[in-house]
């Protein structure tokens, strides 16, 4: 018994070496080419790939023959999300156009380890069960299904229905001729319905420099620093105000005496004036700082 | 002049209040407040057969009298594996995957397969649309209340909701994760498929497993010692032998203190080994195990399931509150503090009152034995209590306890991750059980029998004795009405509790205090994702408001400390004004 477990747990290890997270181009895709049929266009193999509402002959009302043959390849994984910020999973393409009744042929490429499906929602039901066509598997896989669509002008929601994945990216539009009102939410081609709200932009910190730093009533004034706080700040002021008054008031004691009154108003609003340019140049040199950032 | 004027004061009040009485003052009357729409006790829509004792595909299923009991083709495929039974059977399921679960080779030859494959996925429920102000797939835990959760479901097949017209979710994906069951002593591979957005692994807490398979892959779930988490859209399996049986606990170790909570953590049994034995791998839902055991079955009647879970509804809105998975992801990571977090709902197997009612009800007949199998899933302590019977702890964290060492007794105490067999025994002896009836159970942590603090809520459920239960699992209760119970205004605290208590509207509302319609205008649709309490709110509320800028700090900081330093420089001045003023000054008798 003991021996047979070895060789189990043995052939564990095969499997798990398989499916890791290493090299992407040397997976070989399991091809679901070997499906069971359930009937009613529904076809399912052990292996989790299913097609559901396959239609190959069975003309939709107001065609009166299929206008012609075409083939589509979708590919999905999350490698399709990166053109889009923000998503996790995607397919390769987010829109398709056919003609009025063309029997389309949809090769589905998942490149994932987990199942994605390309399902599509809204055909007439008397034809496609629930209306959808679909195929299904668990990648790295390939599955094949066919479709005939119908005479009107309408576009149709192509997703996977696992549970927010199409929130998160897998969200696409087959248009059939002149197609009818687009679906919101489709990466790249149409917005959010609910745009996301990303709060405040939050600029990037600067380091500052010993020499460059002014008085530090300044480096405060200057607001966009937002991590601040408030309470330090204050309590910054608090001790400026409590222990620099008398300093201040023995300097400028000492620096007016003997003046005149006017004398006094004069140097004081010199004072102010360079404390003002001072701080504007500082202000100057570090907007410039983070506009080279 | 001063001195007169508390005189003239108490003098005015006096005048005032004795003037006349035209009318002496009267309360406003009792006004009814209209509940809304109840809803019925049992709506699960469950074919009556699926109750019934039955077989299928040779799978011994037993009767489950619950409003909303499993789907006996579910666990057939449980029981037989997915590739063992008929593709109708499979197709009758639930959705189970056609490779959700494959059971073959009977090493030792003793009558049941010892190689199984269990296949899990990763959901998301009452999970935020960009396109639409409201979750999906909803999994309610009581009326109109939807959290969001992430759970290990058996891999499914198909859509995640019932119909395309329905958001709600396909009955396997629910709260709880699923109790898994193994037998002692075979090969289980443990493919986790991670169909969510984040990373995630599995950590067998309990479970025996090697730190490292023999492929040199880690084998332990904790992405800082064993090995990478998993990434959406990869898949691991995780290869055990467990040697030890006994009831255990599987979680997630990636961020554990926000996806444990989340809801990433599940019971997980390891079943002593028996010739011809054939556990049933998943029990969706926690409960009634339908199919229990032949280790079990040698000394218990009947085997449940009981996983109590607690949500801080602010770390449970956060998936709701965006759809930008970064943006997801910070508010998760770096903005949810739990250290600040207090728990607002308390579930047993994924609800709350009233609907634990529907599926977690243990159905018991008298002088009968059943094994009960508890996971204390809450974020703190857990003090279990059974009314009218003391059960007996025979096993703690998955191993016996010495027969003579086994404590029978009414409240069990159980730490956080930590697990209790115990044995339920109703002969009505006085001590063990006190009889037929309708018993309540539950936590005795008080906030844990409430919802967001409205009583009574959270993981209240029976012990009802099969005299007492209709056969579609209603119970025939003898008290008050439970129809408020089966209201969204109740939950949302627009129905006095007492309202119909007294009859004659003694303990209702007073007229003008509340809605007497508060049903008008609830809706079937939740607010917008964005009009909840987004998870940024309470902690912004903790941080000083940012209209106070740093500048403004300083400016008012420094005008103060100029202020003191005056005070303290003219401090004799200011102390002698102080003198001055007559109220501070006692009058001297």
């Amino acid at each position: 018994m003991n021996k047979l477990n070895g060789s189990l747990l043995g052939a564990a290890l095969f499997l798990t070496a398989g499916p890791g997270l290493t090299a992407e181009k040397s997976e070989t895709l399991v091809e679901h080419n070997m499906l069971m049929n359930h009937g009613g266009g529904h076809l399912m193999d052990m292996e989790g790939g299913m097609v559901m509402g396959q239609n190959k002959d069975t003309l939709p009302p107001g065609c009166g023959r299929i206008s012609g043959d075409e083939a589509i390849t979708v590919r999905a994984g999350h490698k399709y999300a990166k053109d889009y910020p923000g998503t996790m999973f995607g397919f390769d393409k987010h829109e398709w156009r056919v003609k009025p009744c063309t029997r389309l042929t949809v090769t589905f490429i998942n490149e994932d380890h987990v199942r994605h499906q390309w399902m599509m929602h809204g055909l007439p039901k008397f034809i496609y069960d629930k209306g959808m066509f679909h195929l299904e598997m668990t990648g790295p896989a390939k599955i094949t299904g066919t479709l005939i669509l119908p005479a009107e002008d309408k576009t149709y929601l192509v997703h996977c229905d696992i549970a927010q994945h199409m929130e998160k990216g897998m969200k696409a539009q087959l248009i059939v001729g002149k197609g009818s009102a687009p679906f919101p939410s489709i990466p790249g081609i149409t917005d959010l319905a609910i745009a996301d709200d990303y709060g405040p932009k939050v600029a990037d910190s600067v380091k500052i420099t010993p020499a460059a730093a002014p008085a530090p009533g300044a480096t405060a004034v200057n607001a966009p620093s937002p991590p601040a706080s408030g309470n330090n700040t204050f309590l910054l002021g608090l001790i400026l105000g409590a222990f620099g008054m008398p300093l201040a008031i023995r300097y400028y004691r000492r620096r007016f005496e003997g003046m005149a009154g006017s004398q006094v108003f004069e140097q004081v609003l010199n004072d102010l004036r360079s404390t003002v340019d001072k701080i504007i140049g500082y202000l100057t040199t570090l907007i410039g700082r983070v506009g080279k950032k | 002049m001063l001195r007169h004027s508390p005189a003239i004061l108490t003098a005015s009040l006096i005048v005032t209040l004795s003037t006349p009485a035209v009318a002496v003052f009267k309360a406003p009357p009792t006004v009814k407040v209209e509940p809304g729409q109840a809803e019925p006790f049992c709506n699960s829509g469950a074919p009556p057969e699926w109750r019934k004792a039955q077989v299928i595909e040779g799978v011994a299923v037993q009767e489950s009298r619950s409003c909303n009991p499993d789907n006996p083709n579910d666990i057939a495929a449980f029981v037989k594996g997915t590739n063992n039974i008929s593709m109708e059977t499979l197709m009758d399921t639930s959705n189970v995957a056609a490779d959700a679960l494959t059971l073959t080779n009977d090493i030792d030859k003793d009558g049941d397969p010892d190689h199984y494959v269990i296949r899990l996925e990763i959901m998301e429920l009452n999970g935020h649309s960009p396109d639409f102000p409201g979750v999906v797939p909803t999994f309610d835990i009581a009326p109109g209340i939807q959290p969001s959760f992430w759970v290990f479901t058996p891999k499914s097949r198909d859509m995640s909701t019932r119909s395309f017209a329905s958001a709600e979710a396909n009955p396997l994906l629910r709260m709880p994760s699923p109790p898994i069951r193994v037998e002692q002593g075979d090969v289980v591979w443990l493919v986790v498929e991670n169909s969510h957005y984040f990373p995630h692994s599995i950590h067998l807490h309990g479970v025996d497993h090697p730190f490292m398979d023999h492929s040199g892959e880690g084998n332990d779930g904790v992405g800082q010692t064993s090995e990478m988490d998993i990434m959406p859209g990869q898949s691991k399996t995780y290869v055990i032998r467990p040697r030890h049986p006994g009831t255990m606990y599987y979680h997630c170790h990636v961020q554990p203190h926000t996806h444990i909570p989340m809801g990433l953590a599940g019971i997980f049994v390891v079943e002593e080994n028996r010739p011809n034995n054939w556990p049933q791998v998943f029990n969706v839902g926690a409960g009634q195990v339908r199919h229990p055991s032949v280790a079990v079955l040698e000394k218990y009647k009947q085997e449940y399931d009981l996983h109590y879970q607690s949500v801080d509804k602010e770390l449970h809105s956060i998936p709701q509150s965006a759809n930008d998975v970064r943006l997801v992801a910070k508010k998760m990571n770096q903005e949810y503090d739990i250290t600040d977090s207090t728990d607002d709902y308390f579930l047993l197997n994924g609800r709350a009152f009233p609907y634990t009612l529907r599926e977690s009800m243990i159905v018991v007949n008298p002088s009968e034995k059943t094994k009960i199998r508890v996971l204390n899933g809450h974020t703190e302590h857990l003090a279990l209590h059974i009314h009218g019977h003391k059960a007996t702890e025979t096993d703690y964290d998955g191993v016996p306890m010495n027969p003579a060492a086994q404590v029978t007794r009414d409240v069990y105490s159980m730490a956080p991750a930590q697990r209790l067999d115990l044995a339920l025994d109703t002969t009505n002896d006085g001590l063990h059980s006190y009889g037929s009836g309708l018993w309540m159970f539950h936590d005795h942590t008080e906030k844990a029998f409430t919802t967001n603090g409205m009583g009574e809520g959270g993981s209240i459920s029976l012990v009802a004795f099969k005299d007492y239960v209709e056969e579609n699992g209603t119970p025939k209760s003898h008290g008050m009405d439970l129809k408020p119970y089966f209201t969204k205004e109740f939950w949302e605290r627009k129905l006095p509790v007492w309202q119909e208590h007294m009859g004659d509207g003694s303990l209702g509302a007073p007229a003008g205090t509340m809605d007497t319609k508060p049903g008008i205008n609830s809706g079937n649709e939740l607010p917008p994702p964005q009009a909840q309490p987004a998870a940024g709110t309470p902690l912004a509320g903790t941080a000083p408001s940012p209209s106070q800028g740093s500048g403004g700090g300083l400016f008012s900081g420094l005008l103060l400390g100029i202020a003191a330093y005056f005070l303290f420089q003219n401090r004799e001045k200011v102390l002698a004004l102080i003198g001055q003023i007559p109220l501070l000054n006692k009058p001297k008798q």
